[in-house]
């Protein structure tokens, strides 16, 4: 009987506790959404009626959103070593600039990151041969078509020439295009008997198809065409599909109507004078023949140098906020006040139960709208420290935990403050034991790293793309990307070894 | 005879059970105190309250006339902490610092004394419990008796004025025993107070200056060595005793 009691006692503080955990948890996420919620509010007034043009004859500075891996439409090149955004979209872009008599800077991120960047305010328009679809017009404002795509073409890989001629053959395939392109949605639409594969980077399509993941990719003519070019393997076929074309506009965000007013002023110009076809495609055209003529890797050595820098930068500084914040939470953790270690907990949990591309996006988009000049990199180390803090927090925790309870009772007894033992004794202990783990961790960060290169990031990753669509070259600057990564991974582990074999000398 | 140490009322409860039940005592100055009795009689905790590495759930432990069972975690507590030295069953040698350091830490931190000061006396102290060849080993490598005694001349680096000792030869190999009871004789023999719970019989019947007898929680009997052992009183000390000996 006294038994039972004592088992329903601790049943019950046992519930008592779950229950505290969902109450902080609760807490928690409602303090998350009361931090969003401004930042939801503030992102729409951010953006006032007509507040862009305001800013941008303020700072003299035009901010245009673009995804450039789509030649001849906006693609880059080296000039000098200096990474170099090129094509169509680019020449208006540098017109519009003109127009409004400011400088013209260019924002280069995965297409499907574009309207979000666009919305919340880091760029001030987007031009990356976008078709003003009803389902972008409901979030975003269109200027006038500047260019209208002569049609969709097929490329596919030049040994299945006279296979793959029309949608029909396709059937029962997979066919490839850019996440949240019209591309993509005329896949779904109109080759239904195909699966369809969508990947955000058209390099990483291209890699697809060579590799046979993919039987072909629909893309526009001029891009199919470039591709075909620049890589004896690939072809491109004009396509059956039936396209109600609109063609590529500039999107700005609503309530812009001056903005609006002023780049339909300069495309009426440009129409006019038909300079996409007499100016904008063969100046394209020129830099596509450079980036093929210029194939040696040593010329694309400064961009892997850049990348390098940066990555390292970045994870050094991650591995900073990650170590002091680590610490507090771990010591937040085994501290006597309840609120304290409940705090450290779920911030513990909360961390380690989301992804980290999702943290570094929400850090960026999310939390850069209160801090409205967060740069990508800063917005980068933030999420990648926060993360890391969590999991150096654990690795901390674990490692006092497994110094024995006597190495602290011998070291009060002999008088020693609780702060003195933990930094004489415990500590150190702690230290030797966990550093494998931390090794681990830092380790990891250092190639997680490259997950900031989606929100822009000039980081080795970002880079490696950027050579991959300068060369037209899926496969080589991967390898050199990885090699890069192994030599820095290696090493750093080289250098972990070397202290914990100090560390392990002493015992 | 002065007292050192004075225990009132001392109670000690884990949630709903009660280890210490009521415990009053005092210890004089240059007492050897040996604290036998059966296991899960409360000897270890009762001597881990004595510096509140246990805190007492009530009573009183008037130790240099402050009441150690009030005082809160802090620096008033640590000082006189480090008057009272203890000796443990497994040691607890830092593992991270070589003999030396392990006896040089608590002076240096504590003290303040300076690095030459503090290695001087540490090095006296292991030639006193004849180790000072041992000064450079780390703990691993010695042997559980040597370690004892290092444990022993770190307690004695403080200069406490007295010495508990929890069970210190009961994690030993049997041939190891005598050395540390040899070194902790010594000590009795200079002078030191001491409070030891053990299951050395031969060692309490020769050194203590008093036996106490504890089970269920209280302290049953107390008296000489000889009283205690020959002629015990209460039933629960006769059947402990007929056990053992």
């Amino acid at each position: 009987m006294v038994f039972l009691i004592k088992i329903l006692r601790e049943k019950r503080m046992k519930k008592i506790k779950f229950a505290k955990i969902i109450m902080v948890l609760v807490m928690m996420i409602s303090i998350l959404f009361t931090l969003s919620a401004p930042t939801y509010a503030a992102s729409n007034k951010n953006i006032g009626n007509n507040s862009v043009l305001r800013k941008i004859k303020r700072s003299k500075k035009l901010v245009v959103g673009t995804s450039a891996d789509y030649p001849p439409l906006e693609f880059t090149t080296s000039v000098n070593g200096n990474t170099k955004y090129v094509g169509v979209d680019m020449e208006l872009a540098k017109d519009i600039a003109k127009d409004l008599h400011v400088k013209l800077v260019v924002k280069n991120m995965s297409f499907d990151s574009l309207l979000v960047a666009l919305e919340t305010g880091k760029v001030d328009m987007v031009i990356s041969a976008m078709t003003p679809s009803p389902d972008r017009k409901k979030s975003v404002t269109f200027s006038k078509i500047y260019y209208k795509p002569s049609g969709e073409f097929f490329l596919i890989n030049k040994k299945d020439k006279g296979k793959y001629r029309k949608v029909q053959d396709f059937k029962g395939k997979t066919v490839g295009a850019q996440t949240g392109s019209m591309q993509y949605q005329l896949i779904q639409s109109q080759m239904k008997g195909s699966k369809v594969k969508g990947l955000s980077k058209i390099n990483n399509l291209v890699l697809a198809l060579q590799s046979g993941k993919v039987s072909g990719l629909v893309m526009e003519e001029l891009t199919a065409k470039a591709y075909a070019q620049n890589n004896k393997s690939l072809l491109a076929i004009k396509s059956n599909l039936k396209v109600a074309q609109e063609g590529n506009a500039v999107a700005l965000a609503k309530g812009q109507s001056d903005l609006l007013k002023a780049v339909n002023k300069t495309i009426k110009r440009v129409q006019k004078k038909d300079l996409v076809h007499k100016k904008y495609l063969p100046e394209a055209a020129k830099n596509m023949q450079t980036s093929k003529k210029s194939n040696m890797f040593t010329k694309y050595a400064p961009y892997f140098v850049k990348g390098i820098g940066y990555t390292i930068v970045i994870t050094i500084f991650s591995v900073l906020i990650g170590v002091i914040l680590g610490m507090l939470l771990s010591l937040m953790r085994l501290s006597q006040n309840k609120l304290l270690h409940w705090i450290a907990i779920c911030y513990i949990e909360f961390v380690r139960g989301t992804p980290q591309m999702v943290q570094i996006m929400f850090v960026y988009f999310g939390v850069g709208v209160l801090i409205s000049n967060l740069s990508a990199v800063m917005a980068g180390i933030i999420a990648i420290g926060l993360n890391s803090g969590a999991y150096v927090a654990e690795d901390i925790r674990s490692g006092i935990d497994s110094v024995a309870k006597g190495q602290t009772e011998a070291a009060r007894s002999l008088g020693l403050s609780q702060s003195k033992t933990y930094r004489y004794v415990v500590i150190p202990q702690a230290l030797k034991n966990i550093w494998p783990a931390l090794g681990n961790e830092f380790i990891t960060l250092l190639k997680d790293s490259s997950l900031v290169s989606v929100i822009g990031v000039t980081e080795l990753m970002y880079q490696t793309e950027l050579v991959q669509t300068s060369t037209y070259q899926g496969v080589l600057p991967l390898f050199i990307a990885m090699v890069i990564y192994f030599i820095m991974t290696f090493t750093l582990s080289r250098f972990l070894n070397y202290f914990e074999r100090r560390m392990k000398h002493n015992d | 005879m002065t007292e050192i140490i004075k225990v009132e009322h001392l109670k000690k409860n884990y949630g709903k059970h009660e280890v210490l039940k009521d415990i009053s005592a005092t210890v004089n100055k240059g007492q050897v105190i040996c604290i036998i009795g059966p296991s899960g009689a409360g000897k270890s905790t009762f001597l881990r309250c004595l510096n509140v590495l246990e805190r007492p759930t009530a009573g009183k432990i008037i130790f240099n006339g402050t009441d150690l069972a009030k005082l809160k975690d802090g620096k008033q507590l640590d000082n006189l902490r480090q008057k009272m030295g203890m000796v443990f069953q497994d040691f607890n040698l830092f593992p991270n610092m070589n003999v030396l350091k392990n006896i040089m830490l608590a002076p240096m931190k504590v003290k303040g004394s300076s690095e030459s000061e503090a290695n001087q006396e540490a090095l006296q102290l292991l030639k006193q419990v004849g180790l000072e060849e041992q000064a450079q080993q780390y703990p691993n490598s010695l042997s559980g008796g040597q370690q004892q005694r290092v444990a022993i001349a770190r307690a004695l680096a403080m200069k406490p004025e007295m010495m508990l000792f929890d069970e210190p030869t009961s994690a030993l190999d049997p041939e190891m025993v005598g050395e540390v009871l040899k070194t902790m004789q010594d000590l009795a023999e200079s002078g030191m107070t001491m409070v030891v719970v053990t299951h050395e019989m031969a060692f309490a019947k020769e050194v203590a200056d008093e036996v106490w007898f504890m089970a269920d929680g209280y302290l049953q009997e107390k008296g000489k060595p000889k009283e205690v052992f020959d002629h015990p009183k209460s039933q629960r000390a006769k059947d402990f005793l007929a056990k053992i000996l």
